[in-house]
């Protein structure tokens, strides 16, 4: 079956109950209720296509059909459009429904090709699977069927076959009601009936690859797990998916030890199921042949070589023992990607055995670690449906948070939520604000007080509550003291946050300590170290000699990249332990392989604080080892064991002695698939902060740099991943036209865009859309030098 | 294990090599170890319609010290493989070993617990014999191949 | 009765196969390899994946017979066929084929789950090997030439048996023809590897007639 619901399907309408019979057995549902969902809730499944717990009901293909007890006899009803009422009495298996059943079914393979044996569908479709359970077992129809090209590529990642399709117009709702970009749709009439995109416009959703898997047949398929591999030699382990900080539930499959496919899950606390394509087709690259599979060493002539384990660790073992004995600055940068033991591991590495306080696991592109880990007003997920204002002042959720994005659209769109959006330039969810307010970056301060003086529209809808603030950077040209300012502004008026930060486990690693002003478990240190920008610094001017990199590119993840690549270029000694050669580790003296995600277990934490297992389901490649044993192993050769075991052991060492995570067990998560919050209610919270109103630098110009993230970039683990490396959108400038007139550019030409802290050559678009005074420059594109967090600006005709 | 072994290379030690080999080949002698199915036709094969005497075989020894060639005939569990080491290691040398049929060599369709996934685990195999089980001429090609790789000194 | 007069006439027995054997026609004795026991006609040997007449494979890849194998002998993997220059019918082409002889257990499920009669029998059993990477049999060894020959594993081996590669099991039609289950007077089985003899299902417009 398709629909993953784990735990059935839980009411979403009123509290009042109505009495329902279904098959001679009496129960109660919620008034309101579809037949459908709550003849499942009590164990009785009625044959769907259409329906879908997750969308609204449409009954397009009858196949729920069921008998219903009217004063006018029985009449047959489809159980997806019709809701409980009080005294309803429904048979699904009388003779008439089975009889409706099977007509149905034969309708539905007149046009059905049976080509099940080279169909992705094969072994898991709910075509085959209802034929069989509910099927007339043969068929009438003896005519020509209905042909097409097949199959047809709607975008770079899906492919449509339309003779498979059965019209049941999942995949048009998807698009139009839960992703907000219906580029799928029904064409022609009758029997010609068919789905396809529009004329030269893609179905280039960032969301495309839910609908490959919501669609009851195999009509939609996507490219990266097409004719890898059949439903039923795949092995399929629950996992927490590693590409955002929502923590969405997947399931990961795998045949031959070799990942084939990322399924979402139906977490009530997450992503009800839904999956960004980033994340449903980023396993790409745990294949990878790019992949380490040795330590290398790097030579004098910049090459590296392979060594041993043995080699490589007394090599690293020695070195960083040099520098911390001669009372040199060490660091460490990274950590945010992997597991909580792993961060822990590594908090514990850099604390005891390196004994330095300088580690950050945001590349300077975050907000304060002490904000993010502290729970002060922190809001849920599920809070989202409850409220009645949301405030969105922060990165657009579409390209960094996109199952966020679904949840936000959803409480707007289907919950009657207001949406205040404030960014600096179009953003995802336009469609849906109520109201919308664009600045140029630099004067957010100033915008900020006057919400807060002036009587308004916007200002009325704030205070009226419960409102639920997801708050960050909207850019690297803003400063993140901004978003601090905003919490307390939040704060005042009763709000509830999500402050937003990138990488998976950020919250987790932070919650580890691995902060320079945060101690394992929310505490704070007595002496902060240097964060991120600080050690780059500090590296590139020779304060700090060795660096530690886990799982971090700073040359293309820090804005300032030009900074990193000078840091680690001056650096004496930089280890990296990481899964690809990146441009950072290529600048290493050592690179370790790791474990990557499927390849360890460990457990991660959301961004509500939500901790939820990641499991292992294949071998790491070659020699790499987890992270936690590669650094037990240098802390023992560097004569400050920090005695580590195994992973599950530092999740017992966890959950006694970090405060915020007392209780958290793996037997606890392996029961509690959607995960707990911390603290627990046992646990302790020691790290008190509240937001300051302290609204960070203005600055002015004449032309002011936004500098964001998209979906799909020049990250590391896209750039190994063949469905993924081709579709970052690539770099541009994007100005207003008067601005572009000004400086004597046309759309198209090449400019030199120049901050104080790089400069690239661009070509120019001209958006109307964009505000005056305004540049957007995609942030990490392919081949792109970082233009840094410097939002002025300079563009010139090149 | 052959005379080339010990016996430096020249002419008289080539043909002592050559002529042992052939004696080799011609009389061996097979301890009986049918554990399942294939030991059926393993008895088959010994037996009047395909009469394994004609290759100097006929006798299958109950005492492992009178026999050179062990004839795993079947499924192999984890339970028996000390006992199949400890024949083979109480058969003389020169000994060579057949892994007959599916069981024997990979485990076959019993991918559990309960057996040795291929008796080449515990025992130096010298012929896998393919089927399931195999006819008693699968058998005898896997013998009549067992001698042309003694006689070419392969095995 | 003495112990000796049953001694007798057990040996009486004994004496009459003797010289029926050596005289008369009582030898059963089959020389093998000089000579060989026909193999009853549906016996389950090595297999061999057909060609369609044209040349085409008939494997699409599908791995059906993979999910069928009770061994879990049989490994598959499939691709999109190369539109320019297409290995099999269809979209989907088994680019990887093995066959570990070694695990498979000669049941024949993979023939009958087959939804193309791509994969079918042949009569060969005699193919021990020395090594066990041998036995692993790929797409080259088991994928019938152009010319419909069947390679061998050793076609070097004098005890090779080539011409059993030329009788098939007896492989049935998969699908009765055009899907009615009825089809008396029409050809269900064939003995050779290859395309099959039978002719193909009727188009709508000759069902019609």
């Amino acid at each position: 079956m398709t629909d993953l619901t784990r735990e059935g399907i839980k009411a979403t309408v009123g509290e009042e109950m109505v009495k329902v019979t279904v098959d001679g057995q009496e129960f109660e549902a919620p008034k309101g209720q579809m037949l459908i969902q709550a003849a499942q809730n009590h164990g009785t499944y009625i044959p769907r296509f259409c329906w879908h717990p997750r969308m609204r009901p449409v009954g397009m293909c009858r196949m729920c059909l069921v008998e219903m007890e009217t004063p006018k006899g029985r009449v047959l009803i489809t159980a997806c459009t019709n809701p409980v009422a009080d005294g309803m009495v429904i048979d699904t298996k009388s003779e008439v429904a089975k009889k409706a059943q099977e007509g149905v079914l034969e309708f539905l393979l007149i046009n059905h090709p049976l080509d099940c044996p080279v169909c992705d569908r094969g072994g898991e479709c709910p075509l085959q699977d209802h034929t069989i359970a509910y099927g007339p077992g043969e068929s009438r129809f003896v005519e020509e069927k209905r042909h097409f090209e097949k199959p047809i590529k709607i975008s770079d990642l899906v492919y449509l076959d339309r003779e498979r399709c059965i019209l049941c117009a999942r995949c048009t709702r998807f698009s139009d009601e839960v992703s907000g970009d219906p580029l799928i749709e029904f064409l022609d009439r009758g029997n010609f009936t068919q789905i396809n995109t529009f004329p030269d416009q893609p179905f280039a959703s960032y969301f495309s690859g839910n609908t490959v898997q919501i669609c009851p047949v195999g009509a939609l398929t996507s490219k990266a797990y097409r004719f890898r591999a059949r439903p039923w030699d795949l092995v399929s382990i629950e996992s927490t998916c590693p590409h955002c900080t929502t923590g969405d539930r997947i399931t990961v499959q795998a045949s031959q030890n070799e990942v084939l496919r990322f399924l979402g899950v139906d977490a009530e606390a997450t992503n009800w199921s839904w999956l960004s394509d980033k994340c449903r087709f980023g396993f790409e690259f745990i294949e990878s042949p790019d992949r380490l599979t040795s330590p290398m060493i790097r030579q004098e002539d910049g090459s590296f070589t392979e060594a041993t384990w043995t080699e490589a660790l007394e090599l690293v073992a020695s070195r960083f023992t040099e520098i911390r004995d001669a009372g040199k600055g060490l660091a460490v940068l990274g950590g945010a990607r992997g597991t909580n033991e792993d961060a822990y591991a590594l908090a514990k590495f850099a604390r005891e055995v390196l004994s330095t306080n300088n580690i950050d696991c945001q590349l300077d592109d975050g907000l304060d670690p002490q904000f993010l880990a502290a729970t002060a007003d922190r809001a849920r997920i599920s809070d989202l449906d409850s409220a009645r204002t949301i405030l969105v002042w922060g990165p657009d959720l579409k390209e960094e948070h996109p199952t966020l994005y679904l949840r936000v659209r959803h409480a707007v769109q289907e919950k009657g939520a207001r949406l205040v959006l404030i960014h600096p330039w179009r953003n995802g969810l336009d469609d849906r604000a109520t109201h919308k307010l664009t600045y140029r970056p630099g004067s957010g301060a100033a915008l900020l007080t006057r919400l807060q003086s002036e009587e308004g529209e916007v200002a009325t809808a704030l205070a009226e509550g419960p409102l639920v603030a997801l708050l960050g950077r909207t850019g690297y040209g803003e400063d993140g003291r901004l978003a601090e300012a905003v919490a307390a502004h939040v704060r005042s008026l009763g709000g509830k946050l999500l402050p937003l930060a990138r990488r998976s486990n950020v919250y987790g690693a932070l919650d580890m300590g691995l902060a320079p002003s945060l101690a394992p478990g929310r505490a704070t240190t007595d002496n902060p170290g240097k964060n991120a920008a600080q050690i780059l610094e500090g590296l590139a001017e020779g304060s700090i000699l060795g660096l530690l990199m886990v799982g971090s590119d700073p040359v293309r993840d820090v804005p300032n990249g030009e900074l990193a690549r000078q840091a680690l270029e001056q650096a004496r000694f930089v280890v990296a332990l990481d899964q690809f050669l990146t441009d950072s580790s290529r600048l290493a003296d050592v690179v370790l392989p790791v474990e990557g995600f499927a390849e360890k277990e460990g457990s991660v934490t959301n961004v509500e604080g939500r901790v939820q297992k990641v499991n292992r389901v294949v071998p790491g490649p070659g020699q790499s080892r987890p992270d936690w044993s590669i650094l037990d192993d240098l802390s023992d050769r560097m004569g400050r064991s920090i005695n580590l075991v195994s992973a599950e052991a530092i999740a017992k060492e966890i959950a006694t002695e970090v405060p915020a995570y007392v209780g958290v067990t793996w037997d606890m998560l392996d029961a509690e698939k959607d995960g707990v919050v911390v603290p627990l209610p046992e646990a302790t919270q020691p790290l008190v902060y509240l937001p300051a109103d302290t609204p960070g630098k203005s600055f002015s110009g004449e032309l002011v740099l936004h500098y964001a993230r998209t979906m799909f970039d020049d990250g590391v683990l896209m750039r190994h991943g063949p469905s993924l490396e081709h579709l970052a959108p690539g770099a541009v400038a994007i100005l207003n036209f008067d601005d572009a007139r000004r400086l004597g550019l046309s759309d198209g030409d090449q400019a030199d865009i120049k901050t104080s802290q790089g400069s690239a050559r661009l070509t120019v678009r001209i958006d109307p859309s964009m505000n005056h005074g305004l540049v957007y420059v995609p942030f990490n594109q392919p081949g792109i030098p970082s233009l840094g967090s410097d939002p002025v600006v300079t563009v010139t005709k090149a | 294990m052959s005379v080339r072994r010990t016996a430096p290379t020249n002419l008289l030690t080539t043909t002592i090599d050559k002529a042992a080999r052939w004696a080799q080949s011609r009389s061996m002698f097979p301890a009986t170890f049918g554990l399942a199915c294939c030991a059926i036709e393993m008895m088959a094969t010994g037996a009047a319609h395909y009469d394994l005497a004609r290759f100097g075989m006929e006798v299958f020894r109950a005492s492992p010290r009178q026999a050179d060639l062990m004839i795993v005939a079947g499924r192999v569990s984890q339970k028996m493989a000390p006992v199949l080491r400890q024949v083979y290691d109480q058969m003389p040398d020169p000994k060579w070993v057949i892994s007959m049929g599916a069981c024997a060599s990979t485990g076959g369709m019993f991918n559990n617990y309960a057996l040795v996934q291929g008796v080449d685990q515990v025992v130096p195999v010298d012929i896998y014999v393919p089927g399931c089980p195999p006819g008693p001429q699968s058998l005898m090609h896997g013998i009549l191949t067992l001698h042309d790789n003694i006689m070419a000194g392969k095995a | 009765m003495s112990g000796l007069g049953a001694f007798l006439r057990g040996l009486r027995v004994t004496g009459k196969v003797m010289v029926n054997t050596v005289f008369g026609d009582g030898l059963v004795t089959t020389k093998y390899p000089q000579e060989f026991r026909q193999k009853p006609q549906r016996f389950h040997g090595r297999h061999v994946l057909n060609r369609y007449p044209d040349g085409m494979e008939k494997c699409i890849g599908c791995e059906l017979c993979a999910g069928a194998c009770p061994a879990r002998c049989i490994y598959v993997r499939g691709r999109d066929n190369p539109s320019d220059e297409p290995v099999s019918p269809g979209e989907r082409y088994g680019y990887v084929y093995e066959i570990n002889m070694l695990r498979c257990i000669f049941c024949g499920l993979c023939v009958e789950a087959c939804p193309t009669e791509a994969i079918t029998m042949t009569h060969l059993f005699e193919i021990s090997t020395a090594n066990r990477r041998d036995a692993i049999y790929t797409r080259q060894e088991l994928l019938m030439r152009p010319d419909g020959s069947v390679p061998h594993m050793f076609p070097d081996d004098p005890l090779a048996q080539l011409a059993e590669l030329d009788t098939a099991d007896g492989w049935l039609r998969a699908t009765a023809p055009s899907g009615v289950a009825a089809y008396e007077g029409v050809q269900a089985w064939q003995g050779t590897p290859g395309p099959a003899s039978w002719a193909p299902e009727p188009t709508q417009d000759e069902r019609d007639a």
